[in-house]
């Protein structure tokens, strides 16, 4: 289904009755990398999932933009659908940034909050950010006389090889770096609501410590380190991540 | 004895440009290429309007890799000439030129399937396949379709249509008109093909985001009731004065009852998705599963609407039926089925080749023809100069 807003063509899901939940997908990704997850919770909750700006079938943002576009966008997402509460969002790596970020300045309001393999601790291994930006770098100034697609994907190539989920997606170059810009770190210790907070321990794209850093920074969180290598967390270990999103929603 | 060189035009400043590209490769150039009467050349529009044409851009993989960009900037545009037939010219220090003996639209939706193809065509005098203007432009505005139906006894869901400005400019006298309507409804722009931006909606707020959402994409918007107890089957028709139909096929719909582009060209009917290579019988019947009585009634009523529209060459009608009370109403009309419906052709027991070679010969007969009629009026008009 679409909906216009701010006069980009909104692509989005809505699922269920009752009290409203909220998921936001990562970099690159689209509302049915929580297919299963919707399937799941839709029969107790309205299930809202959007394709973000410039991802899935939605239109691109005119301009770039960084996680308070963002936050202000899927505000007046909301409003246009009518809906005033939100129970719980749920936000998996850059949609967990995304969910820290509106929920701090107030944009966005909700019960409870939970983190999928959460990005926004931007600084956590400086070095491999600082690898990842010069082999990027690197890569495009080494590769500007190959053609345009072979370039695009050795380019995503290295973001890949240095554990980036963030692939590059050639229009949104400048929003990727203005969202990737921004720490969250700030914005978590600010947050009083209820928070799950789930990562895997050997992601490659979100280190496990980035899950306990927010842990530590959340007050009423409540951490859960699965066993696995998977960034998609939700798709692997989907039976575990349903029962236990179900189970901190019931609470 | 040399083959007739016949222009694939394809691609063009569409919505539906990509599909445009599977339409002209799959089904016209490949099949064409094992003609021993006619030679594909193919032509292809990018999406900023330039016409180029190499051989390479018979190759999907160009555009599938995306490197059709890189290629296009180290190509010249193509040099139209027209009267008397239409010529394509290769511009360089030794320009090359080729005279068309036919040429093949392959283009969907706007700037192209919507008559100005056509038109041009018609300008230029050369024999072309499918429907002339008048009748694309006809077929590609879902209100003057159903208008000129309904006129001519072709029943339709009860709809309205209205300019997206004036919905935008007071939207209490839009919605006043469509308070006769009955929900749900269906909320459609009306020169979009591949159902792109159609909404089913079930209360006033929804209409009015889905007329937002339509206006997003066109200028005139149309508003029809659904119809109960649906089955929703297509009937594709090759023919100029007496017009054949291939299978009536039905298509899988979507949980909204919606065929739209995801089941049409992504999903290909199949529940959570399939691979582009399953072939394209997958998202639907084929025939479709009707009485005897109905199939027959959907067969002439797509015939009778074909001819109604004024369409030749080829088309496909889409009709809507009610399987409680056996009635068959006209939904819309498309003058470039996608990929022609090669498919339901060939189970119709023709094959790409003879699909593709038949339209060519019955572009050229419909050319002849015209090419009869008197365009000359002697008059002593000038003289009193």
């Amino acid at each position: 289904m679409k909906v216009i807003v701010d006069n980009l063509a909104v692509n989005y899901e809505l699922k269920g009755k009752g009290k409203v939940v909220l998921l936001l997908h990562g970099w690159a990704d689209n509302h049915q990398t929580f297919s299963r997850l919707i399937s799941y919770l839709s029969s107790k909750y309205a299930v809202v999932a959007l394709d973000l700006p410039g991802f899935g079938e939605s239109e691109t943002p005119r301009q770039a933009w960084n996680l308070d576009n963002y936050a202000d966008f899927i505000a007046s997402f909301l409003t246009k659908l009518s809906i005033e509460n939100i129970y719980a969002i749920i936000g998996h790596s850059n949609g967990g940034a995304l969910a820290i970020r509106g929920l701090s300045r107030g944009v966005l309001k909700a019960d409870k909050l939970v983190l999928l393999a959460s990005a926004g601790v931007r600084n956590s291994q400086p070095l491999k950010r600082v690898i990842t930006k010069s082999v990027a770098k690197a890569g495009k100034v080494t590769t500007f006389w190959l053609p345009k697609s072979t370039r695009q994907s050795l380019r995503s190539k290295l973001y890949g090889t240095v554990g980036s989920d963030m692939l590059v997606v050639p229009e949104l170059s400048k929003t990727f770096k203005l969202t990737v810009a921004q720490d969250v770190q700030a914005d978590a210790a600010k947050l009083k609501l209820p928070t799950l907070i789930i990562n895997a321990d050997n992601d490659p794209a979100i280190p496990a410590k980035d899950g306990e850093r927010f842990h530590y920074l959340i007050k009423h969180s409540k951490l859960k380190m699965l066993n696995g290598n998977d960034h998609f967390i939700h798709h692997q270990y989907a039976n575990t991540i349903n029962q236990e999103i179900s189970e901190f929603l019931s609470q | 004895m040399s083959k007739t060189k016949v222009a694939v035009i394809f691609g063009s400043r569409s919505a539906e440009h990509d599909v445009s590209i599977v339409t002209a490769i799959a089904s016209i150039i490949k099949p064409l290429e094992l003609s021993a009467i006619y030679e594909p050349v193919p032509v292809y529009i990018d999406k900023q309007g330039r016409w180029f044409s190499h051989p390479r851009l018979k190759d999907i993989a160009l555009y599938t890799t995306g490197q059709i960009d890189d290629f296009l900037s180290k190509q010249k545009p193509l040099l139209l000439q027209m009267g008397g037939g239409m010529k394509i010219t290769w511009p360089g220090i030794k320009p090359k030129s080729v005279k068309l003996g036919a040429v093949f639209p392959a283009t969907h939706g706007t700037h192209g399937e919507d008559g100005e193809l056509a038109g041009t065509l018609e300008m230029a005098n050369v024999p072309y396949v499918g429907c002339d203007m008048p009748s694309s432009v006809i077929a590609m505005d879902k209100a003057l379709a159903k208008t000129i139906a309904s006129y001519e006894g072709i029943p339709t869901p009860k709809y309205v249509w209205f300019y997206s400005r004036d919905f935008m400019g007071d939207n209490d006298s839009v919605l006043t008109k469509l308070s006769g309507l009955t929900y749900p409804l269906f909320v459609k722009p009306v020169h979009l093909g591949s159902s792109i931006a159609i909404s089913k909606v079930n209360s006033a707020k929804e209409l009015i985001n889905a007329i937002e959402v339509a206006a997003h994409y066109d200028d005139k918007i149309i508003v029809e009731e659904a119809i109960n107890n649906l089955i929703e089957v297509t009937v594709p028709i090759m023919g100029n004065a007496s017009p054949k139909a291939a299978l009536v096929e039905q298509p899988i719909l979507n949980s909204d009852n919606v065929f739209d582009f995801e089941s049409k060209y992504i999903r290909q009917g199949k529940k959570g998705g399939a691979k582009s290579s399953e072939s394209a019988q997958g998202y639907s019947k084929l025939p479709a599963d009707l009485p005897k009585e109905l199939y027959a009634a959907a067969e002439e009523l797509a015939i009778k609407t074909y001819k109604a529209i004024g369409c030749s060459g080829i088309a496909r009608v889409d009709l809507l039926i009610d399987s409680k009370t056996k009635k068959v109403y006209f939904n819309e009309i498309n003058p470039m089925p996608g990929s022609l419906y090669a498919h339901n052709w060939k189970k119709s027991g023709l094959s790409n080749l003879k699909l593709a070679e038949n339209l060519i010969d019955l572009a050229l007969e419909r050319f002849k023809a015209k090419q009869k009629l008197t365009t000359t009026f002697k008059t002593t008009y000038l003289k009193q100069y």
